[in-house]
């Protein structure tokens, strides 16, 4: 059985009486190890796939459904929240926002582990260290708060923290897209490397279509709610791609190759 | 011609509990009616210079310079009214946080005219068909139902394309851009690309375009500053990022995927600490 299994999922806001349909009926799986990419315009409802996948969005029709189950409702803190959060995992797409403002880097790190009682205060103090450092942080970031670092170094803050749990399932929302190409690099060879350690699954977003194709066997292209393509590596490489809207992607990304 | 902007030896540092943050280490530039990009490193300081002209540094943060002006006038002696008076007209600033930015409690169609409304007396019918007009040229796709929205409830994309809406309303003469496409897929950033390629040419507004994609830096702009641990490493013609000279910059290009490129390790960059002094 699929490890992500989406079908039929509708995503309805009530916006002021209004309603906006988000996600407009798409259908999804995601096998173990398999690291899928989405693509697509923006607005098309990319992030709200991911956050019904973390029950923070209102499924308004169809499933959304990680090991065959639905996430737990939003609000709760109970065990069952407790082995989501450590099997699955989310890099938000606005670090800004997904970083409490009061907190230290040092605790937005090791917060999770104490809350899941995961090793004594040496233990924390080590891994805190070797994830900073994992995301090319040295330790003068420790105890500083979100606003003291720039929009690069709150997103693979932001990284980090998501891996602090080891979890086995990775939502990855526009995760390197404040990065410049070095720092880039780094952190996609970090998750890709974890991924082969440890067996990870992945959904990764990105805006940029050499990013998902360096990282993900397939992807899907939204547009208005809707999967609009399927594509594997394989037929990316071909370009054997059948919406306009996919080649005008791939053209463009292809433009923008950099110069050697 | 005299440069719209001066900038001479800037310099911003922060003293913290953990020790002094040397943000920006004397970055010195002129900027005439043209598209200034600046790429570099994420921390080195590029965000900090761009706030620093508008006098957008929060304390404890400290900004000097030698010299800092703004159409001949010089900025750091400048009273905060006139400051305020000027960033509300003639500078802008399109923020990399957009979404965080934005005012949370207010719609997106009151923080789009109360400028009009306000500065330029505006009818509220006019401002609001300026604002949805705004909306329209950025490519939203339903600009009356995003009008009504609350920041909150905008994608990453649309925050942004709001935020670059907000700031080309009061058509500044110099606008600086923070990673103002980085959530734009290549079609609708190519159209943002084109209204402010379009400004610098009519209009004759100065851009710094702050940015961490080279290639694009590279096609866009007419200049590039590379910027390496708060200094400028090396400032070129954009035409000649092809022949830059200095090792960061060089290194950049290699570290990026492409579409059918291999599948292994990404080329990293091996930093030398002399490229910090
Ligand atoms: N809380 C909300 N209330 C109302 N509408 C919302 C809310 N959250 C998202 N939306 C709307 O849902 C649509 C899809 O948003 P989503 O954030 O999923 O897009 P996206 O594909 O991630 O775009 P981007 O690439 O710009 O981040 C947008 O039109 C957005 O305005
Ligand atoms: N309030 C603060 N206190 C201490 N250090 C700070 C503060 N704000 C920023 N810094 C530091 O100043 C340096 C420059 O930050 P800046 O935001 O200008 O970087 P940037 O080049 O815009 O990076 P990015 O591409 O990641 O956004 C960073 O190392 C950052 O950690
Ligand atoms: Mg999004
Ligand atoms: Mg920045």
């Amino acid at each position: 059985m699929a490890l992500i299994e989406i079908a039929g999922l509708e995503v309805v806001f009530a916006a002021r009486g209004e309603a906006v349909r988000a996600v407009r009926g798409i259908d999804l799986s995601v096998e173990p190890r398999e690291s899928f990419g989405l693509v697509g315009e923006s607005g098309s409802g990319k992030s709200t796939v991911l956050r019904a996948l973390c029950g923070l969005a209102p499924v308004s029709a169809g499933r959304a459904l990680i090991d065959g189950r639905a996430p737990p409702a939003l609000g709760r803190i109970g065990s069952r929240d407790r082995a989501f959060a450590r099997r699955v995992q989310m890099v938000f797409q606005d670090p800004y926002g997904s970083l409490h403002p009061r907190h230290t880097v040092d605790r937005v790190l090791s917060e999770p582990l104490l809350v899941h009682g995961l090793g004594g205060r040496r233990e924390r103090d080590r891994r805190v260290e070797a994830a900073l450092q994992d995301v090319g942080l040295d330790a003068s970031f420790r105890f500083r708060y979100p606003h003291q670092l720039s929009g690069g170094q709150r997103q693979r803050v932001a990284v980090a923290r998501a891996l602090m749990l080891e979890p086995s399932v990775l939502l990855l929302d526009e995760p390197t897209s404040a990065l410049d190409a070095s720092v880039q690099a780094e952190v996609l060879n970090l998750l890709s490397r974890l991924r082969e350690e440890r067996g990870l699954t992945f959904l990764m977003v990105s805006h940029d279509f050499a990013v998902i194709d360096h990282m993900c066997d397939r992807l899907a292209v939204m547009q208005q709610g809707r999967i609009v393509e399927v594509l594997d590596r394989e037929a990316l490489a071909r370009g054997a791609v059948r919406e306009d809207y996919t080649r005008a992607l791939l053209a463009a990304s292809q433009a923008h190759a950099p110069v050697q | 011609m005299k440069p719209l902007l001066e900038v001479e030896d800037l310099k911003v540092a922060f003293d913290t509990p953990g020790g002094r943050v040397e943000a920006v280490r004397g970055v010195s530039f002129t900027l005439g009616r043209e598209r200034l990009g600046i790429v570099g490193e994420s921390g080195s300081g590029k965000t900090m210079t761009g706030r620093a002209i508008l006098r957008l540094v929060q304390p404890p943060g400290r900004v000097t310079a030698k010299r800092l002006a703004f159409d001949g006038r010089d900025l750091l002696s400048l009273p905060e009214r006139g400051m305020r008076a000027l960033r509300g007209r003639r500078l802008a600033m399109v923020m990399q946080d957009p979404k965080y930015s934005l005012n949370p409690v207010m719609t997106v169609g009151r923080q789009l005219t109360e400028g009009l409304r306000r500065r330029d007396r505006l009818s509220a019918g006019a401002a609001r068909r300026r604002a949805v007009a705004m909306l329209e040229a950025v490519q939203i796709r339903d600009p009356e139902r995003v009008m009504g929205a609350y920041p909150h409830e905008l994608s990453g994309g649309m925050g942004q394309r709001v935020m670059i809406a907000m700031m080309l309303i009061p058509e500044p003469d110099l606008l600086i851009a923070d990673e103002p496409t980085s959530a734009l897929d290549v079609t609708v950033e190519a159209e943002v690309l084109r209204i402010l390629d379009g400004l610098v040419r009519e209009r004759g507004l100065g851009l710094i375009f702050i940015s961490h994609d080279l290639p694009l830096v590279a096609r866009f702009c007419d200049r590039v500053l590379v910027m390496y641990a708060g200094r400028v490493v090396e400032s070129l013609a954009a035409s000649e990022l092809e022949q830059a000279r200095h090792p960061y910059t060089r290194g950049l290009l290699r570290c990026l995927p492409a579409v059918g490129g291999p599948r292994g390790p990404l080329p990293t960059l091996r930093r030398d600490p002399g490229w910090a002094e």
